[in-house]
C-alpha cells in the first residue's frame, strides 16, 4: 500500500487557559484521502485543537505543519484562504440577512462594484453553489430567519464548501442535523475523501464516527489516549478510552415494566399554525412516551404546544384535572417542565450563574416571612441539584456559559427536577452530550419514571427511543404513522419505514 | 481538563484572577472608583472638595438622582432602557407643586406626585406590552410628549412653593427619610423577592424566563410601577431642594440616572449583573464627578463630554463576556 501524503501534522501542541490545561502534548497527523474522527468526552480538548488548526486561537506551545510548512493562521479567514474550512459547533449564521448573504458574509467585495454590492451576482453565485452541492429546499434569496436550525447549519456547510477546502473540520455539527441533513453531511465528507482531500470529524455519536471515519483519535483531559484504525473499532473499547472507566454499550433501561392507566396530559385534536392538524396524544402516569421522526415531522412543535409555548388554533391540551394548558405558567403551575431542543437560547440564562438558573424555578417555594426569599432554603435547593447531578463546576456562582455542553444540560435538568415536576417534556435532551453524561441522563430519566413521573421524550435518535420508551409514536408530516409498544423486537428499521 | 500543579507563578496568577472575577469583588469596584474620585478631587481642590458645604451639595443632588435611578434599576434589570425617567420626574414635580399651591396640603402634594409618577410609568409600560413596541421607542415618544406637556403647562413661568413649607419639610429631614424608606423597600423587592429575581431573569434571557413561567408583561409593568414611585419621590425631593420648578429644572436627570446605574456597577443590558444598590452608589459618583469638575473649573461643555465618554466606556465594557473559566467544550 502506498503511503498517502500528509496534509497536516500536529506536533506536541499544548494549550493552557490560565492554569487549566486544555491540551497537553497533543500530536497526530492527517493524510489526504481520509476522514479522521476526533472523539472524547465534553471538555476533552477536541474543539480546542480543531479551533487552533482553523485559526480561531493560538497554541501555547508546540508546532503545526500544514502542507509541509509551519502553520500559524491569524484568523479563520486566513485559514479558509489557505484551504482549511471549519463548520463550528455553535450557530454561525445571522438571522436577519438572506441565505446568499450568509454564505458570502465577509466576502462581499467579490461582488462589489465600487461601494455597491451587486446583489444579483451574489444571489446567482449562491444559488449555483446550492445547486452544485445538491441542496434542496433552500433558495439563495430566502431570509435566514425563516429557516430552522438544521437548514441554517446546512448554509454553514455550503459556506464552507464554497472555498473547496483541502481540510474540512466538522465540529459537532451532526447533532444539529436530522436524518436528511446528516446524509447530506456524510455525502460531502465522502466526496472530500474521494477528491484526495481530508476531513477532521468531531462528534459524540459513536455509531456515526465508526461508520464514517477511517481512523479515530481518542482524547481525554487534553491528552491523546490513542488512535484506532477502522479494523480495530470496538464500541466498548472506544468508550473505555474516552471515559477512562468501563462504560458498557447498553446504558438504556432493561425492564419492560409498563405504566399506569391514568392520563396525566392529553392533546385533543390540536391544530397549530404550522405542522399539526388535529393531533391527538395521551401521556400516562409513569410512562416514558417517545416521539420520533425526521426533523420537520412536527414532533418539536408537539412538545412546544403541550407546554403552552406554541399557539394552539383549535383543540386543547389538558392536564389530569381538566385544566387547559394555555401558556407555560399554567403548565408549570400544574407541575410540568420543558427542556427545549435549543438549550442555550431557550432553556438557560447563559450569562447568569448556575445558582440563578436552578433557583429560577423555586421563587415561590423558597420563601419565609412575607414571601421573602430565604437564602438558606434557596442554597439548599440549588446545592441538592449540583451534588445529585454531579454538575462539574468550580463554584455554583460561576456563569453557566463557562460550563461544557453536558453540564449545561445538567443545569437545565436540575432546575426542573428541583421544582419537583411531575410531567417532563424533554426535547432532544441528550443532543451534543458525551457518552458518560448521556448514561447518567438515561439513568435519571429512568429513575423519574420509577418515581411515577411522566416523560415525553422527543428525539431524533431512534436507538434512544427504543432503549428508553414504554411507547413510541413516529410522526410524519404532523401525523402519527406508527405506534409501537416496548418489546424486545422493536428495531430501527421497523421505525425508519414510517418516518420516510 | 486538569489543573497544573507545579508552577507557583501560574497559581498566583490564577488566584489573582479568581479574586478579581469573584462576584463580591466585582461589587466593590464601583465603591473603589468612588473613593478614588473623591481622593482625586480632594487633592485637586486642596481639600475644598471635602468641605461640609461641598459634601452637602453632593448628597442633596445624589438623593434625587439616586431615588430615580434606584427605581430605574428595576426597568434596566429586565433588559430595557427607559429614556423618559427625567421627563416624568420633572412633569410630576411641576404638577405636584401646582397641587400644593391649589390645596395648601403637603399630603395632597405627596399623594399627587406618587400617583402621577406611577400613572405615567404604567401607561408607558402598557403601551409597550399591549402594542408590542420596544420600551425604548415608547419612552422616546413619552419623553418628547411629557416635555412638551410641561412646557405648555408652565409657559415661561415657574411653579414655586411657599418658603414656609420648604423650610418645614427640610427641617423634618423629609428628603432623607423618604429616600431611605424607598431605598430599603427597593433593595428588599429587588434582591429578596420573586419580583426582582424574575426581572433579572427576564433581562438575562426573556425566552428562557417565559418558559420558566415568568410573565414578561407582568414583570415589566411591575418594574415601571416601582420606578414610577421613584419618579414621584424624586419629584418631591426636587421641589424640596429647589423650591421651584421651571423649564430648565433637572434637564440632565435622565442622563445622570443612566450614568449612575452603569457607574454603580450595573450592566446597561440588565440581567444577572443588576443591583438595586447601583443607583445610589452611582448617583453619588455622578454628583462627585459633576461637582468635582465644576470646582476645578472644567468648562461645562467639557463636563458633558467627559460624562458621555465615561458612559460609552462603561457600556462598552459591560458588553464584554463575563469572566470565568473558558468554556471547556473540548
Amino acid at each position: 500500500m502506498t503511503k498517502k501524503e500528509i496534509l497536516l501534522e500536529v506536533c506536541g501542541v499544548d494549550k493552557n487557559f490560565g492554569v487549566t490545561i486544555a491540551l497537553n502534548n497533543v500530536s497526530f497527523s492527517l493524510e489526504r484521502g481520509n476522514v479522521y474522527g476526533l472523539i472524547g468526552e465534553n471538555g476533552s480538548g477536541k474543539s480546542t485543537v480543531s479551533s487552533i488548526i482553523a485559526g480561531m486561537q493560538e497554541a501555547t506551545r508546540g508546532e503545526i505543519l500544514y502542507k509541509g510548512e509551519t502553520w500559524k493562521p491569524g484568523s479563520m479567514l486566513e485559514a479558509q484562504a489557505h484551504g482549511i474550512g471549519m463548520i463550528v459547533q455553535e450557530a454561525g449564521t445571522i438571522a436577519n440577512i438572506t441565505v446568499a448573504e450568509n454564505i458570502f458574509l465577509g466576502h462581499e467585495k467579490m461582488f462589489s462594484n465600487g461601494p455597491f454590492v451587486n446583489k444579483g451576482k451574489l444571489m446567482s453565485e449562491a444559488q449555483k453553489l446550492l445547486e452544485r452541492l445538491g441542496i434542496e429546499g433552500l433558495r439563495a434569496e430566502q431570509p435566514t430567519r425563516e429557516l430552522d436550525m438544521q437548514r441554517r447549519k446546512i448554509i454553514e456547510i455550503a459556506k464552507c464548501m464554497y472555498w473547496e477546502p483541502d481540510l474540512l473540520i466538522v465540529d459537532e455539527t451532526s447533532t444539529a442535523l436530522s436524518f436528511e441533513g446528516r446524509e447530506f453531511l456524510y455525502r460531502i465528507m465522502k466526496e472530500q475523501r474521494e477528491n484526495n482531500k481530508c476531513v477532521l470529524f468531531i462528534s459524540h455519536d459513536l455509531d456515526e464516527m465508526m461508520e464514517h471515519c477511517d481512523k479515530l483519535t481518542v482524547l481525554r483531559d487534553g491528552v491523546i489516549i490513542g488512535t484506532l484504525d477502522k479494523a480495530e473499532y470496538e464500541p466498548d473499547t472506544i468508550r473505555r478510552m474516552m471515559v477512562g472507566r468501563e462504560v458498557k454499550g447498553n446504558y438504556y433501561r432493561n425492564d419492560f415494566d409498563g405504566y399506569g392507566d391514568e392520563v396525566v396530559l392529553r392533546a385533543d385534536c390540536i391544530t397549530t399554525m404550522e405542522d399539526l392538524l388535529c393531533f391527538n396524544l395521551e401521556l400516562h402516569k409513569g410512562e416514558i412516551l417517545g416521539l420520533g421522526g425526521l426533523s420537520h415531522c412536527g414532533m418539536h412543535t408537539v412538545g412546544r404546544a403541550l407546554f403552552g409555548i406554541e399557539k394552539i388554533l383549535d383543540g386543547s391540551v389538558t392536564v389530569a384535572d381538566g385544566t387547559r394548558v394555555k401558556n407555560p405558567r399554567v403548565a408549570i403551575n400544574h407541575r410540568m417542565a420543558y427542556v427545549s431542543k435549543n438549550r442555550d437560547t431557550e432553556s438557560l440564562g447563559l450569562s447568569a450563574s448556575i445558582y440563578e438558573n436552578i433557583a429560577s424555578t423555586g421563587y415561590k417555594v423558597n420563601t419565609w416571612f412575607l414571601n421573602l426569599i430565604s437564602g438558606k432554603k434557596e442554597n439548599a435547593y440549588v446545592d441538592k441539584q449540583v451534588q445529585e447531578l454531579s454538575i462539574k463546576c468550580a463554584n455554583k456562582h460561576y456563569n453557566v456559559n463557562t460550563l461544557s455542553g453536558g453540564n449545561k444540560q445538567k443545569v437545565v435538568f436540575g432546575k426542573w427536577i428541583a421544582s419537583d415536576a411531575e410531567i417532563l417534556i424533554l426535547d432532544c435532551p441528550t443532543r451534543g452530550i458525551d457518552v458518560g453524561v448521556k448514561a447518567a441522563m438515561y439513568q435519571l430519566i429512568y429513575e423519574m419514571k420509577k418515581a411515577g413521573k411522566s416523560i415525553l421524550l422527543i428525539s431524533e435518535e431512534l436507538q434512544e427511543l427504543i432503549g428508553m420508551c414504554d411507547r413510541i409514536l413516529i410522526l410524519k408530516d404532523g401525523e402519527v404513522t406508527c405506534e409501537k409498544f416496548r418489546t424486545e423486537n422493536v428495531t430501527e428499521h421497523m421505525l425508519i419505514d414510517y418516518m420516510i | 481538563m486538569k489543573i497544573q500543579e507545579e508552577n507557583p507563578f501560574l497559581k498566583l496568577k490564577e488566584l489573582a484572577r479568581r479574586i478579581s472575577s469573584h462576584r463580591h469583588f466585582m461589587r466593590l469596584i464601583p465603591l473603589l472608583f468612588l473613593a478614588l474620585l473623591t481622593f482625586f478631587f480632594s487633592v485637586m481642590t486642596g481639600g475644598r472638595f471635602t468641605s461640609p458645604t461641598s459634601l452637602k451639595i453632593i448628597f442633596e443632588q445624589a438623593l434625587i438622582v439616586g431615588t430615580v435611578s434606584t427605581g430605574a434599576a428595576f426597568i434596566f434589570a429586565t433588559g430595557n432602557v427607559n429614556l423618559a425617567m427625567g421627563a416624568t420626574t420633572v412633569l410630576t414635580a411641576t404638577i405636584a407643586g401646582m397641587v400644593y399651591n391649589r390645596t395648601g396640603s403637603s399630603a395632597a402634594m405627596i399623594l399627587a406626585a406618587i400617583a402621577l409618577g406611577i400613572l405615567i410609568m404604567v401607561i408607558s409600560a402598557l403601551l409597550s406590552t399591549v402594542l408590542k413596541v420596544r420600551v425604548m421607542f415608547v419612552t422616546i415618544v413619552m419623553m418628547t410628549l411629557l416635555s412638551a406637556l410641561q412646557q405648555s403647562i408652565l409657559g415661561g413661568t415657574t411653579v414655586s412653593l411657599p418658603h414656609d413649607i420648604i423650610t418645614k419639610l427640610t427641617q423634618m429631614k423629609f428628603s432623607y427619610i423618604v429616600f431611605c424608606l424607598y431605598f430599603i423597600v427597593s433593595v428588599v423587592l429587588f434582591h429578596f423577592t420573586a419580583i426582582g429575581r424574575s426581572q433579572r431573569m427576564l433581562g438575562t434571557n426573556s425566552v428562557c424566563a417565559e418558559q420558566t413561567g415568568i410573565s414578561g408583561p407582568k414583570y415589566l409593568v411591575l418594574a415601571f410601577f416601582i420606578a414610577g414611585i421613584g419618579c414621584g419621590i424624586g419629584a418631591l425631593l426636587a421641589i424640596v431642594r429647589a423650591g421651584s420648578i421651571g423649564a430648565n429644572t433637572l434637564t440632565s436627570l435622565n442622563m445622570d440616572c443612566m450614568l449612575a446605574l452603569v457607574l454603580g456597577g450595573m450592566s446597561i443590558f440588565g440581567g444577572s449583573r443588576s443591583s438595586a444598590y447601583a443607583g445610589i452608589i452611582g448617583a453619588v459618583t455622578v454628583c462627585i464627578l459633576n461637582q468635582g469638575m465644576l470646582m476645578i473649573n472644567v468648562d461645562s461643555t467639557v463636563i458633558q463630554g467627559v460624562r458621555g465618554i465615561i458612559f460609552l466606556i462603561l457600556v462598552y465594557t459591560s458588553q464584554k463576556r463575563p469572566q470565568g473559566l473558558p468554556a471547556p467544550e473540548g
